[in-house]
């Protein structure tokens, strides 16, 4: 009972997070970037093994943080200096980078457990398991699921951000060129997005692996894009429509007894296919009725 | 009532439309949410010792050794590769559920060893590799070779360490345990004989196994058979072109008869390996299927661990020792 509630809170948690960073990335046209660090996470953790011998969590998680950073910024700047298109840019960027990971565990760590699954990626139905202790082992205070503090933590500044900074995110994502002529310092606010999503997306890798953290960033936000008529409709739509899949998804796992993270991610699908039919539905029956009446109204 | 329709957006009418108004789907939602967690309320306590274990083959030696005083879940089910294992939800209430978690460690279960681990901190949870003496484990590179049960004696030997490990958490039971484990030692005893009389029977110079995994690295050591394998230790890795080529050469310099294909790996490497030794002109062929990393389906005779055993040891001598077929 306890362990689902924690699980529950986790995916939450994960899930509003990302929806949130999500819709910016849409509106953007960024939204494969999640995906794209998923990858070039590789290099960093093995970066940061080379660098510091040490295979612990704080290092692998600064590691992959530095490095979906410079995805953002090298796919970036290929984007604007290269004149290719963003898309292509960032998949040249992430396959780059996941090769060159490759081949350094090949040469300097060929014996050594290094990837991404084994190090950085986590299982959320394992989750309750891994707590923090205060204090003595035995004895200590049992404070609950790592995982759950640490993407709280995250929770929270991505919250924060997006409150506080509302207005700038705003004109920052919609009219870029009108926040140049504004004064507003572009530059600063696309990486402090990108340091959003690139510590979101890690965090999250940790928490429940990661074909859950790329569907929750794209599918959300996707959903409540089709819907929403501002950016706060949809920020908000896009946090309820990922918690609806960690709801529907969760009792799909147990119910199919399958897997936790992709029946959560197999929801959020459904969950859009039924807004795009309730959307068809809805537009028909509107064309219709406009049909009908028109006439009338003409009266 | 148009100008209404247009005015609101969608979305807020799809919500009151569909959500709120609609009582019966709030009423399901919560169903569904909230029944999860009355269900795991619903275990009954009862005086049989509840045990999860990860593969099928340790369930079943605890099984022999448990006896009626213990009810023991495997959580990888038959023809499971236990490297690339996914848990599910039911997963995660079994563990929760359990008296007792035996996991074979050596990284066979790959990550979830790390949280077998952690868990030992609050709940009983043990590898029966633990007490295994460091000179009988085989090493592949710097990583311990997790494959132990090929080994009948080594087997045993992680047998005798649940006995131990039952007998700690249910002194009552203690004699009944002991009485279990020593018919069945008995039973791996036989077997271990008879493994060795049969190997017996191939030529030394046939001796070798090939096949998709280095799973019977164990098998080899204790038997000795040489044993050689298109992959590496886990099931994960791809095999390079090189390492066809040498197996290759190992094929048709030795005249080797037979190749294996295994339960819970595909086929396809050993196909591939076959299509370029007979390019060369040399007769392979497939000597059939050995289980490896899990058992066969329950209520067939290869469905627990001597069965098993057996069945790979006929396949084995029949294909190598060029008798029967």
């Amino acid at each position: 009972m306890i362990s689902d509630l924690w699980i529950l809170a986790t995916a939450s948690l994960v899930a509003v997070a990302c929806s949130m960073v999500g819709s910016f990335l849409i509106l953007r046209r960024q939204s494969l970037l999640g995906d794209a660090i998923s990858h070039s996470v590789l290099l960093g953790i093995v970066l940061a093994f080379l660098a510091t011998d040490s295979r612990s969590l704080p290092v692998m998680l600064s590691g992959a943080v530095l490095i979906g950073l410079t995805t953002a910024w090298l796919s970036d700047q290929l984007h604007k200096t290269g004149q290719l298109q963003s898309d292509a840019s960032i998949g040249i960027v992430f396959t780059l980078f996941f090769a060159v990971g490759v081949i350094l565990i090949s040469l300097y760590a060929g014996d050594i457990d290094l990837d991404q699954e084994c190090v950085l990626y986590g299982e959320i139905a394992f989750v309750p398991f891994d707590t923090v202790i205060w204090g003595d082992l035995k004895t200590g205070i049992d404070l609950g699921p790592r995982a759950f503090w640490m993407i709280l933590i995250v929770f929270a500044a991505v919250l924060a951000s997006v409150v506080v900074f509302y207005q700038r995110l705003q004109t920052v994502t919609f009219h870029p060129t009108l926040a140049v002529s504004l004064g507003i310092n572009v530059v600063f606010w696309h990486y402090f997005m990108m340091t959003l999503v690139s510590m979101t997306t890690v965090a999250s890798f940790d928490a429940v692996g990661a074909i859950l953290v790329v569907a929750l960033l794209v599918i959300p936000a996707s959903t409540a894009y089709l819907l929403a008529k501002s950016l706060k409709q949809m920020l908000w739509m896009a946090a309820g429509f990922a918690e609806l899949a960690v709801l529907i998804g969760y009792a799909l796992a147990f119910w199919l007894d399958s897997s936790i993270s992709a029946s959560i991610a197999v929801s959020a699908g459904i969950v859009l296919l039924a807004v795009v039919v309730q959307q068809q539905f809805y537009q028909r029956r509107l064309r219709t009725q406009t049909a009908i009446q028109s006439p009338l109204s003409a009266n | 009532m148009i100008t209404l329709l247009l005015k609101t957006p969608a979305s807020i009418q799809w919500f009151s439309r569909h959500i709120i108004r609609n009582r019966k789907t709030v009423h399901q939602l919560i169903l569904f949410v909230i029944a999860p967690f009355l269900l795991s309320f619903s275990w009954s306590a009862n005086a049989q010792l509840n045990i999860v274990t990860t593969t099928g083959m340790i369930a079943d030696l605890t099984q022999n050794i448990g006896g009626d005083k213990v009810k023991v879940t495997a959580l990888m089910s038959s023809g499971v590769d236990p490297h690339l294992y996914k848990a599910t939800q039911g997963d995660l209430r079994k563990l929760l559920r359990a008296d007792l978690i035996f996991y074979n460690g050596l990284h066979l279960e790959g990550k979830m060893q790390d949280v077998f681990e952690k868990m030992a901190r609050k709940k009983p949870v043990y590898a029966i590799s633990a007490e295994l003496p460091p000179e009988r484990l085989r090493h592949f590179d710097t990583h311990p070779d997790p494959h132990i049960w090929f080994d009948v004696q080594l087997w045993k030997q992680a047998g005798q360490y649940i006995l131990k490990m039952l007998s700690q958490h249910q002194p009552d039971a203690r004699k009944s345990f002991e009485h279990n484990a020593q018919r069945y030692f008995q039973q791996l005893d036989d077997l271990d004989q008879w493994v060795r009389q049969q190997m017996a029977t191939i030529p030394q110079n046939q001796r070798i196994l090939i096949t998709a995994h280095d799973a019977f690295g164990y098998f080899g050591q204790a038997y000795s058979v040489k044993v050689m394998g298109l992959q590496g230790i886990s099931t994960a890795a791809e095999f390079g072109l090189q390492d066809m080529k040498q197996l290759k050469d190992v094929i048709v310099n030795n005249g080797v008869k037979a190749v294996f294909v295994e339960s819970s790996v595909s086929p396809r490497f050993i196909e591939s390996l076959m299509k370029g030794v007979r390019a060369e002109g040399h007769e392979l062929k497939i000597g059939g299927e050995l289980y490896s990393d899990a058992m066969g389906l329950p209520g067939t005779p290869e469905g627990h661990y001597l069965g098993m055993v057996r069945h790979n040891v006929n396949t084995l001598v029949h294909a190598l020792s060029g008798e029967a077929q």
